[in-house]
């Protein structure tokens, strides 16, 4: 099918597209069209008005300042695979970017549509909450920061208010002897992910000082495993029990089930995969120390 | 040849040979075309492709993002064999050929995987089987 009619906007500065979004009745932000142009040609959603950021020069870009990384939110996913900027500062968000679509997706698809659209099994997200990433988004009334930990509330639902753009994402550098690691169960190679592991370890003086882990696939929004990490702060590296930890990560979920697989399969195929993605990112922490 | 990881239990095919006997080959790059298109429906068949209904009787995988073809990167090299006996019926030595890829790879495919559980004593009566089939195949055979 094609998408029911709509009304064409591509403004060319971010102060136009807020403008825009809030004075224009039913309009919706286009930010690459890697999930908005499948629903709407699926006729699943309709607006009377697109409003495309891609040629917006103050939203792309991506640069490392004050040991922060802020990757501008139209940068495309191909951007962020291909920066060198991301691979060295940002590690995870590069070893995670292959696992999004394939590359003809990941030239139109840009980190902040990724976000902004919080599709539940989407790999972005749980980056973002692995590494307690900040959110920028731009309304009205000026900008405000969100952390990522608030910013994803459930299915396609976010902290951003109506009328408001993401507009940055700042990532915390993490120095020292760092790992990080992806783990993820599809069927196909780029499809969404049944369940997925997002991880990333820090070691001071032989030991984990610090640990994000964070699954996706598992319900309404990135499952930050809280417990698994504290078990995991202060274990001497290699950890011993991370089959555990792995279970310490999955306690408290009741993942759904969908016509993919069983919502028992992705709780138990989660622990796997925490065990399976902190046993590299310790490994990688190992020989980075 | 099937792989199936033991804690995933995502499935992988390692290796698919495949050999036919049409006689004379008028073109193989046509034969080997057809018998590629028939494995990869055995592929998709077992491993990937489900009509899916709710309790309503309503088709539930209706797009191709919902009931899953296999791509080029779910097919392994075919290792394709011909074996050339010439028909005596036609001048040709020409025979019937294209189903040759097609009737075998369902059930070849779901017979590895089957015997690829079978030491945990699965027993494998239903396709598709997705990773998520799998593991509960395992889990009803443990209980």
């Amino acid at each position: 099918m094609k998408p029911a009619p709509f009304e064409y906007d591509a403004p060319t500065t971010l102060a136009e597209a807020v403008e825009l979004t809030n004075s224009l009745e039913d309009a919706k932000v286009l930010a690459g069209g890697q999930s908005l142009l499948p629903i709407l040609a699926l006729r699943l959603s309709r607006f009377d008005h697109l409003i495309d950021l891609g040629r917006i020069g103050e939203l792309i870009g991506i640069e490392r300042a004050n040991g922060t990384v802020t990757v501008r939110a139209m940068s495309t996913q191909a951007d962020i695979g291909a920066s060198a900027v991301v691979a060295t500062g940002v590690p995870l968000l590069a070893k995670a970017t292959p696992f999004i679509g394939h590359f003809q997706i990941r030239n139109r698809g840009t980190l902040g549509g990724s976000l902004a659209h919080a599709d539940p099994s989407a790999e972005y997200p749980a980056v973002a909450v692995a590494l307690d990433a900040t959110l920028e988004v731009a309304g009205p009334s000026g900008s405000r920061r969100i952390p990522a930990s608030d910013f994803f509330e459930a299915t396609f639902m976010t902290a951003a208010a109506e009328g408001e753009i993401l507009t940055a994402v700042h990532f915390p550098v993490w120095a020292g002897a760092t790992g990080f690691a992806v783990e993820e169960v599809a069927r196909r190679h780029g499809d969404f992910a049944l369940v997925g592991v997002m991880a990333g370890v820090r070691l001071e003086a032989g030991k984990v000082a610090h640990a994000g882990v964070a699954l996706f696939g598992v319900g309404g929004r990135p499952h930050r495993a809280t417990a698994a990490e504290a078990a995991l702060v202060g274990s001497a590296a290699p950890v011993s029990d991370l089959a555990e930890i792995g279970q310490l990560a999955v306690g408290d979920l009741d993942p759904p089930d969908d016509i993919h697989a069983s919502g028992a399969y992705r709780r138990q195929i989660g622990a796997v995969l925490v065990e399976r993605a902190l046993h590299t990112a310790i490994q990688e922490a190992i020989s980075h120390g | 040849v099937v792989e199936i990881d033991g804690r995933t239990w995502e499935p992988r095919v390692l290796r698919y040979i495949v050999s036919e006997d049409c006689g004379r080959m008028i073109n193989p790059r046509v034969v080997e075309g057809q018998i590629a298109g028939g494995v990869v429906q055995g592929l998709g068949g077992v491993l990937l492709e489900n009509f899916v209904y709710d309790g309503d009787g309503n088709p539930v995988t209706t797009t191709f993002m919902d009931y899953l073809l296999p791509t080029a990167t779910e097919v392994p090299d075919l290792e394709i064999g011909h074996i050339v006996t010439e028909a005596t019926s036609n001048p040709g030595g020409f025979k019937g050929m294209g189903e040759g890829g097609a009737i075998g790879s369902h059930a070849a495919v779901a017979n590895a995987v089957a015997d690829a559980l079978a030491h945990l004593g699965v027993t494998v009566t239903t396709t598709p089987l997705g990773p998520s089939h799998i593991f509960e195949l395992v889990e009803a055979a443990r209980s």
